[in-house]
C-alpha cells in the first residue's frame, strides 16, 4: 500500500522563466562543442536578437556575432574547424576537458572528484557517450539537468547549482574561452568562445547575487 | 526575506542582461535548436530499446538507481 502511494508523484514545482532560458543556453552550448552540424547552424542563424533591458548588452551582441557567423558559415567548415580545435591529429590545439586546465593533465583527480559529485547526485555517464565525465559539454548537460530536473527528479536548488558550477566550470572557463580566441585554427568557435565567455561570466555574476 | 529579495535582484539582472527573457533562448528553441534530450535515461529503457546515439541526441547522463 504505501509502496503504490509512494510511486504516484506531484506535478513538480514550475521552473522559473530565467531558469529555463538558462537550461537552453547550456542546452546550446553542449551542442556547440560537441557536434556543430548544418541543422544547428542554421538554427542559429534564423534565430531572434536576444532582448535585454540595458542597451549594448554584451550578451545580445555576442549572440548577435554569433548568428550572423553561423549564416556566412557552411557546415563543413566549422565541422573542420571544431575537429582542427579540439580533435586534432595526436594533441588537439585546444582542451575540452576540465582536467587538462585543473591537473595538467587528462584523466587526473578533478576528474574522480567530479565522479563523486556526480554520483552524489544520481548521476553517471550515459554508456553510449566515450568522452570522460569533465568535457566543456558533458558539464553543461548536467548544470542543465540540474536546472530543470526531469520526470523523476525536481530541478536542483540555486544553491546546488552553484556549487556543480563553481566546482566544475567556474575555475577554467575563461582560460578555455581565451585559448580558442587566441587560437590562429579558429573562426567561427572565436564566435562560440565569446558568448560562452559572456554567458558564464553573467552565471558567475548571478550566483554570487544569492 | 531576504532571500526572496536576492533571489529577486538575481531575476532582474539576469532580465536586464538578456540571459533569462523568453526572447533569448526559448525563441531558440522554438526555431528547432536540436536540443539535449531532456528525458534522463532509466536503466530499464535502455535495458529494453537499447540507446540510439545520433548526433541529435545529446544525453550524457542517466540517473541511476543509487
Amino acid at each position: 500500500m504505501t509502496a503504490a502511494v509512494a510511486q504516484v508523484r506531484l506535478s513538480p514545482p514550475p521552473v522559473a522563466q530565467e531558469d529555463l532560458a538558462r537550461a537552453d543556453m547550456y542546452a546550446l552550448i553542449a551542442r556547440l562543442l560537441y557536434a556543430p552540424d548544418e541543422q544547428l547552424l542554421r538554427a542559429i542563424a534564423t534565430t531572434d536578437e536576444i532582448v535585454a533591458e540595458t542597451a549594448n548588452a554584451p550578451l545580445a551582441e555576442a549572440w548577435r556575432a554569433l548568428a550572423s557567423a553561423a549564416e556566412s558559415c557552411d557546415a563543413q567548415t566549422v565541422k573542420d574547424e571544431y575537429e582542427k580545435l579540439f580533435i586534432g591529429v595526436g594533441r588537439p590545439e585546444v582542451m575540452l576537458f576540465g582536467s587538462y586546465y585543473l591537473a595538467g593533465f587528462m584523466m587526473e583527480k578533478p576528474l574522480a572528484l567530479l565522479r563523486d559529485d556526480l554520483a552524489q547526485m544520481g548521476l553517471a555517464r550515459n554508456e553510449s557517450v566515450c568522452e570522460p565525465e569533465d568535457h566543456f559539454s558533458a558539464l553543461c548537460d548536467v548544470m542543465r539537468y540540474l536546472i530543470i530536473g526531469d520526470e523523476s527528479r525536481d530541478a536542483a536548488s540555486l544553491e546546488q547549482q552553484k556549487q556543480f558550477f563553481s566546482r566544475n566550470l567556474q575555475i577554467w572557463y575563461q582560460r578555455f574561452c581565451d585559448a580558442v580566441l587566441e587560437s590562429k585554427s579558429a573562426n567561427f568557435y572565436k564566435h562560440v568562445a565569446r558568448f560562452i565567455k559572456v554567458f558564464f561570466n553573467i552565471e558567475s555574476e548571478s550566483f554570487e547575487m544569492l | 526575506m531576504a532571500e526572496n529579495k536576492s533571489r529577486l535582484s538575481r531575476r532582474n539582472f539576469l532580465l536586464a542582461v538578456g540571459a533569462g527573457g523568453a526572447g533569448a533562448a526559448a525563441a531558440m528553441l522554438a526555431k528547432g535548436v536540436p536540443q539535449a534530450e531532456t528525458k534522463a535515461q532509466t536503466e530499464d529503457e535502455a535495458k529494453s530499446k537499447g540507446y540510439h546515439a545520433s548526433e541529435h541526441i545529446r544525453n550524457y547522463y542517466r540517473t541511476t538507481k543509487v
